[in-house]
């Protein structure tokens, strides 16, 4: 297996993906390089990309309703967590800002309409990545509990 | 496959977000992390929910230092 099979068997988002699978994700990624203080995503924003964090560290904060409105941290994200789940289901805004906050952050890319290309012409790839993003969903879900905000 | 750790950090005593990481070794009370430029000390480790095939969910408590 080459480094980036490697690094997205190590994401929860594919476990239980054959080597084959794997490659097919592979095959789909974009590797993309950020410096501390880069923004990856911005709320509101059109774009239907997933983001695997490799290495480094992002930041997710969300800012209020009304234009000018501070923004808060909501989570640090890092190696082996998603983000940008949201609008690759859903195909709505960005519902978050996402920033880079370790030099040399290293993302994986995933494309929506590659990734459900992927997901119809394999079911069980589809199965198994939609139950893992579910579990991710409720796993942020569980640590946004814990932290009380 | 050796085990995954997938853990959320959870600041104590502050108003912070936390954050959610891979590790290959299971936090242990003591232990130094980084979040966000920072480092904290790690005071309280659980299970927060049960492993799944190679991957494991823990619940680690930090507090500043």
């Amino acid at each position: 297996m080459g480094d980036l099979d490697n690094v997205l068997k190590n994401a929860e988002l594919f476990d239980g993906l054959s080597p084959t699978e794997l490659q097919s994700i592979a095959g789909i990624s974009l590797e993309k390089r950020f410096r501390a203080g880069e923004t990856i995503t911005r709320q509101g924003d059109e774009d239907d990309h997933l983001f695997v964090v490799c290495e480094g560290f992002v930041e997710v904060s969300l800012s209020g309703p009304l234009p000018g409105s501070d923004s808060r941290a909501v989570v640090h994200l890092g190696r082996g967590q998603i983000f940008g789940e949201m609008a690759l289901v859903d195909q709505g805004p960005r519902s978050a800002t996402v920033r880079s906050t370790a030099d040399n952050t290293v993302v994986q890319a995933i494309g929506r309409q590659a990734f459900m290309d992927l997901c119809d012409r394999n079911h069980h790839l589809g199965y198994v990545v939609m139950r893992n993003m579910a579990a991710d969903l409720s796993f942020k879900l569980r640590h946004r509990n814990l932290t009380g905000r | 496959m050796p085990a995954i750790y997938k853990v959320s950090y959870v600041v104590r005593g502050e108003d912070h977000p936390g954050a959610i990481l891979n590790t290959d070794q299971p936090p242990k009370v003591g232990d130094q992390v980084h979040i966000g430029g920072r480092q904290f000390t790690v005071v309280e480790v659980q299970e927060l929910i049960p492993p799944r095939e190679e991957f494991h969910f823990l619940h680690a408590t930090v507090r500043s230092g």
